[in-house]
């Protein structure tokens, strides 16, 4: 049985959560406040009691978008992965259905797909040493729904010392189109047992964030996401070129210093109609302000700038 | 231990793309992140394409690894490469009459097919009879070679030294096939994204020696 469930449907043109449920340790808040009266979209914050999940707690959630709805998931804040006990995994599972009333009727068949917006913008995972994580996470979108998804993870807990600490973190993230036809797949897994560590691997990077736009209603903000990308990225690649030519000394190579903050953009699916930008950042902050930067032209259609 | 980037060299050579440091631990590092990479994302679609040669599976695979391939640069060196494997494979292995029949479909069909290499390599070896460890450590050699050869080519390290290291890296990749060999394309991850960031940077580079 799910430990949540939220249904977002139109009623009387206005996006509605018609039915919100969750059990420990999960909790849905859906604060009406968040966006200006008049803001066609729903904010739901989804909270887990203690502020983090234990070793062995098992998080599934479905949400069920209707037509021309728009939605945002966020959380309160990071989450926390505690210690595992034993070889215990926590896990989180989410299900998400667009779904068009042409699905419940089947006399009507002029509507395809339906137009709506699903915002996915948690703060990020923070594994404490030792924890073991496993998201997944699956959008079964209409050829026309939209969907933004932010998934990121962080080092740990810098001050206790402990850098890419944990033992275990997979993140599944799969997006399908009708009739199950696979979008997007990815699957990031982290793990402790490989014979380079998880911290080797990431350098000095500490946070690792992947961000997803599809959709029609995107399409501006996916190519001034990949504009400001490229821009960001030939000018901090070139810098560094430059100065590491005028060093002399071909044998000293600390002229060309790591990049604080790299991203690269890609497009994905058919005729290349979603975007996805991979980010590694020394520092949870800057991922933080890149996010909201990227992201702010998204506060009309939801009322408020994710990450504000 | 400081690990500066000498360039962040990003480029495709057929389908290695590698991120270089002048310390060789750290290109050793990088050699074998990169060698995980092609493990644990495409090791499992040459499995299953071998594991059954037919033209629905590797179909199937095709579009599954062009929804999970979501980085830009190295989705198209795999179409670049893919192609070319199978069009030569077509060519030169006429005692296989089905490669050219699966090819020439393929050519014509309706689905968006995009002729990934992984899958491919898999299909040629399936249908070639050799045994899946064979094939699947030869998909990982070919990998390591590609990487080392690029790095030569970028002067980033002698012919010799690149020897050397490949010598040292396919102890690495031993054990890297241990681990990833075998699975089915459901399993396929990464697990390196760090090398995925810098690799999608390919396309931001002033000068590139080899094509996105």
């Amino acid at each position: 049985m799910a430990t949540g469930k939220v249904v977002v449907e139109k009623i009387r043109g206005r996006s509605t959560a018609t039915s919100c449920f969750s059990k420990y340790p999960l909790k849905f808040i859906l604060p009406t406040k968040v966006a200006p009266v008049g803001t066609d979209v729903v904010w739901i914050y989804s909270i887990t009691y203690g502020g983090g999940i234990v070793s062995g707690d098992s998080i599934s959630c479905e949400f069920t978008i209707g037509d021309g709805c728009t939605a945002v998931l966020t959380t309160q804040s990071s989450t926390k992965v505690y210690k595992a006990i034993g070889s215990k995994c926590s896990e989180q599972t989410l299900e998400v259905m667009f779904l068009s009333h042409v699905c419940y009727n089947h006399l009507s068949c002029a509507r395809i797909g339906s137009e709506s917006l699903l915002v996915v913008v948690p703060d990020p995972v923070t594994c404490f040493s030792t924890a073991r994580y496993y998201q997944k996470q699956n959008f079964r979108l209409l050829s026309d729904s939209n969907l933004v998804l932010v998934d990121w993870i962080t080092s740990g807990r810098h001050a206790n010392g402990e850098k890419w600490d944990f033992e275990f973190y997979k993140s599944i993230n799969n997006v399908y189109l009708e009739d199950d036809k696979p979008l997007f797949l990815d699957t990031v897994l982290l793990e402790k047992r490989n014979i380079q560590s998880i911290a080797e691997r990431m350098q000095d990077y500490h946070a690792i964030a992947m961000v997803i736009l599809f959709g029609p209603k995107l399409r501006e903000l996916q190519k001034q996401v990949q504009e400001n990308v490229k821009n960001m990225m030939s000018e901090q690649l070139q810098i560094s070129y430059s100065s590491r030519r005028h060093n002399p000394d071909s044998r000293v190579r600390n002229g060309f210093m790591k990049p604080e903050f790299i991203a690269s953009c890609s497009t994905f699916g058919p005729e290349g109609k979603g975007v996805v930008v991979r980010i590694a950042s020394d520092s949870t902050e800057s991922v933080y302000n890149f996010l909201r930067q990227q992201l702010g032209d998204l506060e009309p259609l939801l009322g408020q700038s994710p990450y504000a | 231990m400081v690990v500066t980037f000498l360039t962040i060299a990003s480029f495709r050579f057929r389908d290695a793309t590698v991120l270089i440091d002048i310390e060789s631990l750290s290109l050793s590092f990088t050699f074998s992140a990169f060698t995980f990479i092609r493990s644990s994302l495409l090791l499992p679609f040459v499995y299953s394409s071998l594991k059954s040669p037919d033209i629905e599976t590797w179909q199937r695979l095709d579009l599954l690894l062009d929804a999970t391939l979501t980085n830009q640069v190295s989705s198209k060196a795999s179409i670049s490469q893919g192609s070319a494997l199978f069009r030569i494979a077509a060519s030169v292995f006429t005692e296989i009459p089905s490669l050219k029949m699966i090819r020439d479909a393929s050519l014509g069909s309706s689905k968006e097919l995009r002729f990934h290499h992984a899958p491919i390599f898999g299909l040629v070896c399936g249908l070639l009879g050799m045994d899946a460890e064979t094939s699947q450590r030869a998909y990982l050699f070919v990998t390591l070679r590609d990487v080392v050869s690029a790095a030569t080519r970028l002067n980033l390290v002698g012919p010799m030294g690149a020897s050397v290291m490949q010598h040292r890296i396919a102890v690495v990749a031993e054990t890297v096939l241990e681990k990833w060999k075998d699975r089915e394309a459901s399993e396929a991850c990464q697990t390196s994204p760090l090398l995925d960031v810098v690799q999608g940077c390919h396309g931001y580079l002033f000068s590139r020696l080899f094509c996105s």
